[in-house]
């Protein structure tokens, strides 16, 4: 058995630790305009990026899109989640389909088409001309709003698959039962099925969760210059200022945050589910 | 699952997979823009010039900075993925500390006939322009004369600038400020007065020309060929050369020196320095040839070029310097400027 893991795990370990320790490495030098970077092995990058309010104030903003990402989700996801994961017609495949429907979309043509509804020249703002319920037209993209509304209608099919899967495996025996004890249907799910369906809901706001965290394209297309995550940040140092040794070291700041959120939020919610 | 099942799952799957540019033969890989500029560079250099003389150009296409970070990540790679690259001279500069080109051969015939002030050891020129203010005649009745005219409070909030161009804001308020090519100390406290003035940036050069053409801001500093550009697509803009003096920009070509068609590459820069090619980047896009014999019709160089006066006022971008202050300008931009 275990010659048979040892070709995937070799591939594992070559594809993804060999590049996070080369990244890591990377991180410790120090760097110079003329010669990329000099060998080190200096924590300056890490405690520059850590007292630096600038950087402070983008990881503070990346969890706070991350986190209103993952609730909205969590919150507008249960109930088309239940509604799938119930439903027994002909149509449910045809449903599932568009629950994926998103996803099929790259991320920047998908912004592309947030671009086109929220622009001043916009969908949406020429509606609200249209009818006259605005003079001016409003400024809806290159906003935190823009941002959050887009990176949710990216990571909402996750959170419904995730949740649907888990509601699915929850016997419908155990409803009848809370209704024939007197429970209505918003009790039976807030009582039965919610706690039931809690390892549903703590793996769903955790992929979520990451994926909000290290969301590139939508802060980019949708936040404009102005509005900074920590995605965008890392690359900026890489490819516009040259700096890999800071842009490593940003890179591995945002890993070990959403990986110590992740551990207390997952071990949060499992205790819950317990 | 069946063999030829699994066939199909690997074609299907690899089928929107990207191609990685690699030249075979004749091929060379060339690193360019996309847009207006890879179209015309396809248009007027690989078509009519460079496939006649036996060359198959290959276009690797990316904005400059992945482009350069590219450059970079392959500096020490036996080989590389591109034989010709395209970046302005002030990244071409840059990258040409770390040792990345080869020095331009005697075999590029066309180099004797560059202008002079824009020969390079290790770079060639293609199209230059200069720095000017642009702005909207039907909102500012009376033009600006100077980069300085820019900070005049009664164009507050309607002046427009590109996220992609932040050096070239640092330089025109150095320069206003006091200091100039080789100074940028007074840039700041002028950027932070511009910024207080509420100047806007737009995430790109297009967003930019959206936010004139809607008339949201009605002035600008930018590159007069991309004026041109703009003005032929029905933008109402006029440009003026400002009084300080306008800063000159090259866009460059250069061999890595880790190609693999180092041969095909330099037969290329022949081929980019045609007459037949650099007229029509000039018609095209608004940029002056670089070699002194591609015909200019005198209605366009009237557009694209600039006066004897103001030609004897431009000013050369300090590279040294600027690649010195490159990272001093980033964090200014990113975390007072735009923060």
């Amino acid at each position: 058995m275990a010659t048979l893991i040892l070709p995937a795990t070799l591939l594992v370990l070559a594809l993804l630790v060999a590049p996070l320790v080369f990244l890591l490495r990377i991180s410790l030098n120090e760097y110079s305009p003329t010669q990329l970077m000099i060998e080190a092995l200096s924590p300056a990058n890490y405690l520059r990026a850590i007292a630096d309010p600038y950087y402070q104030e983008v990881m503070g903003t990346t969890m706070t899109v991350a986190l209103s990402c993952t609730f909205l989700a969590l919150v507008l996801g249960l109930a088309p989640a239940y509604w799938l994961a119930r439903m027994e017609s002909r149509w449910k495949s045809l449903a599932l389909i568009l629950t994926l429907f998103p996803l099929l979309v790259g991320n920047v043509v998908r912004a592309a088409g947030w671009m086109a509804l929220l622009g001043r020249d916009g969908a949406i703002n020429a509606a609200l001309q249209g009818l006259g319920l605005s003079g001016e037209p409003l400024t809806l993209l290159y906003t935190k709003g823009a941002v959050i509304a887009g990176i949710l209608a990216v990571v909402a099919p996750y959170m419904i698959l995730t949740l649907a899967a888990v509601i699915e495996g929850i016997p419908r025996q155990v409803e009848e039962a809370a209704a024939n004890l007197g429970a209505g249907p918003l009790t039976a799910f807030r009582r039965v099925i919610l706690p039931l369906a809690a390892p549903g809901v703590a793996a769903g706001c955790v992929l979520v969760f990451i994926l909000c965290m290290n969301a590139y394209a939508t802060p980019v297309l949708l936040g404009g210059p102005q509005f900074k995550m920590m995605a965008p940040a890392v690359y900026d140092q890489f490819v516009r200022g040259t700096n890999w040794p800071f842009g490593a070291a940003l890179a591995f700041l945002l890993l070990a945050v959403t990986l110590t959120l992740t551990v207390i939020g997952g071990a949060a919610l499992g205790r819950r589910a317990r | 699952m069946r063999r030829r099942d699994l066939a199909l799952a690997v074609a299907a799957l690899t089928a929107g997979a990207p191609r990685l540019p690699r030249a075979q033969g004749a091929q060379l890989v060339v690193g360019t823009w996309g847009g207006d500029y890879g179209e015309i560079l396809r248009q007027a250099v690989d078509e009519p010039v460079a496939r006649p003389a036996g060359l198959e150009p290959v276009q690797d296409v990316a904005p400059a900075p992945p482009r350069k970070a590219k450059l970079l990540a392959e500096r020490q790679a036996r080989r590389g993925s591109m034989d010709v690259a395209a970046l302005s001279d002030v990244d071409m500069y840059e990258l040409a500390q770390h040792g990345m080109f080869d020095p331009v051969p005697e075999s590029v015939r066309r180099q004797a006939a560059i202008i002079p002030a824009l020969r390079k050891p290790y770079a060639l020129p293609h199209i230059y322009s200069a720095r000017v203010i642009l702005y909207n005649p039907n909102r500012v009745p009376v033009a600006p004369r100077s980069y300085a005219d820019l900070w005049d409070p009664k164009y507050r909030g309607r002046i427009g600038l590109s996220d992609l161009l932040y050096a070239q804001y640092v330089e025109t308020a150095a320069i206003v400020g006091g200091g100039g090519n080789s100074d940028f100390a007074p840039a700041w406290e002028k950027l932070r007065e511009w910024k207080r003035l509420g100047a806007r940036v737009s995430p790109s050069n297009e967003a930019l020309a959206a936010a004139l053409k809607s008339e949201e801001v009605w002035l600008t500093v930018m590159w007069l060929a991309r004026g041109f550009m703009w003005k032929k697509s029905g933008i109402p803009l006029a440009h003026v050369v400002p009084s300080e003096g306008a800063t000159s920009i090259t866009y460059e070509m250069a061999v890595p020196r880790n190609a693999r068609n180092k041969d095909q590459a330099w037969r290329y820069m022949d081929a980019m320095l045609d007459v037949r090619a650099q007229a029509a980047f000039a018609d095209r896009m608004g940029y002056v040839p670089t070699v002194t014999d591609a015909p200019l019709p005198a209605e366009l160089a009237r557009e694209i070029s600039l006066s004897a006066e103001d030609q004897a006022k431009l000013r050369a971008p300090d590279y040294g310097y600027m690649a010195g202050m490159a990272p001093q300008v980033l964090e200014f931009w990113n975390k007072e400027f735009k923060g």
